[in-house]
């Protein structure tokens, strides 16, 4: 996490994704979180400042809810940003509030100079179940025609993965792409069942490491998501396993050994276990949590059309790396009452990134469009209509009308509610 | 669609027992020698070797096109010696001719904007359009002017040299009067512009003469700084820009709500805007299509050969798709008037075709053909999922 959030800074993906933009992309129901100008990057010192403490298990609670809350924040700032493994973050952090994790190995635990060596199992396993949550369903997301059988979009991808030293002239076969397709699918589907299951556990965990290594190879932009996952999977082992690094590290240095002596003679001994007793909300909070989960992923069935086209129930889902999208969009403005039109210069308000972001996802269009309906009334223009040519083309198909070019966008309001003025894709995708 | 899922069970099916039996080679790996990589029809994963396409383009394409124009612009620096010391009919028409000339083998340089002239602002301070006529007229009274500074990029390049060459005075026996009169300096501005144009053209060409090329040449990953992916920006770019928005777009009005006919290409000239717009045409298919700059006979790997190598396999190709669209451009633009001015103020719908002609192949370029080869246009430095 601390990783991460260094990582962002470095890159100055502070100033270019949350200062730089003269308009942000709102989550539906989220218009009222906004970002500060410079004042963003104090968010990041927070978080920065509450990672270590949580890593250093310092006031772990405070730590640990106040990264949440702004880690989450400014996520919310823009939808432009959206990625899973974000998302997965914020869940995670939430469900650690609720966990007492910093009651063992840790400064809190020296301070108080009592730790707890037990906590009920429903709490360690309901991030389990998480973890499960988010394999599964990415892996059942996966199963459908464009993935299983023409391999898209791992085609398009690995093909222009050429580059990649010594294996990169193997990329370009077919057989490649179909058998990185099906293994990805049958990896994401099974592989919680046997991190689950003792006897294969250890194999399993093998593949985890060679599976999240083999995507940052292929995929190098895909960032941290690989190692959260990789040190994810270890929460499947048992106590003893965890125990056993800890004393690992213990030898490492003397010093810490020293002051940590009296929890090292609790490493090894079995007795007086102290169970940890969470207060009564904290198992509703978890039931309520895993509802949401298990079903959101599912709320595309209520609407209409294709999925990976509309979009309408696609994020917060685990649907991970399915689509290679590429949309095209550029906005009408007219004066209904004269008749007369103009093209915005989509770079006049959105970078490079929000642009890219823009052109294939429908809420984004919408919400840009209303943006250009208010900035122009604010002009002087007047009886403002504004329409699009929009063209997307999807997982290596030929581009298509995406939005109905006679539908006047600024009379549209978001909601949840199908969106009739998107163009069906004309072609089938078939699958879960 | 459907059908076609069906069948590619079955090939899946059988792609899969030969994994498990004793693994036979299911595909064909078929090495194309460079003469028949365009008519290659096979189901095979053909070879596509990135470095010769890089290499073509640089000696075949780039290079030539910049030492052709530069040819033209020596020759048309003498005309304007020629003129400047005698400010005749004949050698005003003289000048004229080869301007024109010059700035049609310009349409084939300006797409490649990248390295020195990427630095130097070259396309800008080139063909940068509307003139600025005021600052023109000042930098010529005030004889105190630094063309490198921004402000000074429409009062330089093809812009200033079609005012000056068209647009001082109404009639051609006034402009004489006036490049008559060397205390006016109009003589010594239209020199002082031509040598800068002559100073940045060296420039560039020396780059692609020195280390630059090899460069360019090895530099075949795929990521943002590449050359491909630079080159298949640059030329996306120019053909929206450059080409659709400042030959049609603008002038039509298509971001204006009206048109805006003195935005055309060479404006004081008046009968050009045609002609130059249908050599870009010329550059723009000859780069796709990979065709030599010198030898229009001589085809060499290109942004065609690539798309057709990924899309092996397939009937229906993006590459010729794009080819009939880009025909389809020409032909609109054909219809038009030789004077875009005239065009726009007669009969602007027809303009307006035309950009709907030519964005349609924008489209083809910036979704699908991106898309096929996994070329970002923007690289925004963030994280995926």
């Amino acid at each position: 996490m601390l990783t991460t959030l260094i990582r962002f800074w470095a890159n100055g993906w502070i100033h270019t994704l949350y200062i730089e933009p003269e308009f942000h992309f709102k989550y539906y129901g989220f218009s009222w979180v906004t970002d500060f100008g410079n004042y963003t990057y104090l968010l990041y010192v927070i978080c920065i400042i509450s990672s270590i403490g949580i890593i250093l298990g310092y006031r772990y609670r405070l730590s640990i809810f106040l990264l949440f809350l702004l880690f989450t924040y400014t996520e919310l700032i823009d939808k432009t940003t959206y990625l899973n493994h974000y998302y997965f973050t914020s869940c995670i952090a939430l469900l650690l509030c609720f966990l007492p994790a910093a009651h063992y190995f840790s400064l809190d635990a020296l301070k108080k100079k009592k730790t707890i060596e037990a906590i009920p199992s429903w709490m360690v396993d309901g991030i389990k179940l998480f973890l499960c949550i988010v394999y599964f369903y990415a892996g059942i997301a996966k199963i459908n025609s464009d993935w299983l059988i023409e391999a898209q979009p791992l085609s398009i991808w690995l093909t222009s993965k050429y580059d990649i030293p010594l294996i990169g002239e193997l990329l370009k076969y077919k057989l490649i792409h179909y058998t990185a397709s099906w293994s990805g699918m049958l990896y994401d589907v099974f592989i919680s069942f046997f991190l689950l299951y003792p006897k294969t556990r250890k194999i399993a965990f093998l593949f985890v490491l060679l599976f999240h290594i083999m995507t940052k190879v292929f995929f190098p932009s895909i960032g941290m998501f690989p190692f959260i996952m990789i040190f994810g999977a270890t929460i499947f082992f048992d106590v003893k396993w965890h125990k056993n690094i800890l004393l690992h590290l213990h030898y490492l240095g003397i010093k810490l050994t020293q002051k940590f002596d009296f929890l090292k003679s609790k490493l090894t001994s079995k007795k007086s276990i102290t169970l940890f007793k969470p207060k009564k909300h904290v198992l509703p909070i978890f039931l309520t949590f895993f509802f949401i989960q298990l079903l959101l992923p599912f709320r595309y069935f209520a609407y209409p059309g294709e999925l990976f086209w509309n979009e309408q129930g696609y994020r917060f889902s685990w649907r991970v790396m399915l689509m290679e999208k590429k949309g095209y969009t550029t906005f009408k403005i007219k004066d209904s009452v004269s008749q007369k039109t103009f093209y915005v210069d989509n770079t006049d308000f959105l970078t490079p990134f929000q642009e890219r972001q823009m052109s294939f996802q429908p809420d984004f269009i919408l919400e840009y469009a209303h943006y250009l309906a208010d900035h122009f009334e604010n002009q002087g223009h007047q009886n403002i209509q504004v329409f699009t040519d929009s063209f997307v083309a999807l997982n290596g198909r030929s581009s298509q009308r995406f939005i109905d070019p006679s539908t006047d966008l600024s009379k549209e309001i978001e909601s949840f509610k199908h969106k009739k003025w998107v163009l069906p894709l004309e072609d089938e995708i078939y699958g879960l | 669609m459907k059908k076609s899922i069906y069948f590619k069970l079955v090939i899946l099916l059988l792609i899969f027992q030969g994994c498990s039996g004793d693994s036979d080679t299911i595909e064909i790996i078929e090495k194309t020698d460079q003469s028949n990589v365009s008519d290659n029809n096979s189901k095979s994963t053909a070879e596509f070797d990135r470095s010769s396409m890089l290499s073509f383009w640089a000696d075949s394409i780039i290079l030539p096109s910049i030492i052709g124009f530069e040819n033209e612009l020596n020759i048309f620096n003498e005309n304007v010696a020629n003129f400047t010391a005698n400010p005749n009919a004949n050698n005003l028409s003289l000048l004229r001719e080869q301007w024109l000339t010059t700035y049609k083998k310009w349409q084939y340089v300006e797409m490649f904007d990248m390295g020195v002239a990427e630095e130097i602002f070259f396309k800008n301070r080139m063909n940068i359009f509307p003139a600025n006529v005021e600052r023109i007229e000042r930098n010529i009274k005030n004889q105190k002017f630094n063309f490198d500074e921004s402000a000074n990029f429409a009062a330089q390049g093809f812009t200033a040299l079609d005012y000056l060459l068209f647009g001082v005075e109404q009639e051609d026996d006034t402009i004489l009067t006036k490049y008559s009169d060397s205390s006016l300096n109009y003589d010594d501005y239209l020199i002082q512009v031509t040598s800068k144009m002559l100073e940045l053209t060296v420039l560039v060409k020396a780059q692609w003469e020195g280390d630059y090329r090899d460069s360019f040449v090895q530099s075949t990953d795929n990521n943002a700084t590449s050359s491909i992916n630079m080159m298949l920006n640059d030329f996306v770019y120019y053909f929206e820009k450059g080409y659709r928005a400042n030959k049609f777009g603008i002038p039509a009005g298509v971001f204006s709500g009206g048109p805006l006919p003195n935005r055309v290409e060479a404006y004081h000239g008046e009968m050009y805007s045609k002609i130059l717009s249908l050599e870009a045409t010329t550059a723009i298919e000859n780069f796709f299509n990979g065709i030599a700059y010198n030898d229009p006979e001589t085809l060499g790997p290109s942004i065609k050969d690539y798309l057709d190598f990924v899309e092996s396999g397939l009937a229906e190709r993006l590459s010729e798709r794009i080819n009939e669209k880009l025909q389809g451009g020409r032909t609109k633009i054909n219809e038009l008037n030789t004077n875009f001015i005239k065009q726009i103020e007669d009969n602007n719908t027809s303009m307006l075709h035309t950009y709907d002609a030519i964005q349609s192949t924008v489209i083809l370029f910036k979704v699908d053909m991106l898309q096929k080869l996994n070329v970002s246009v923007d690289y925004a430095d963030a994280d995926g999922d």
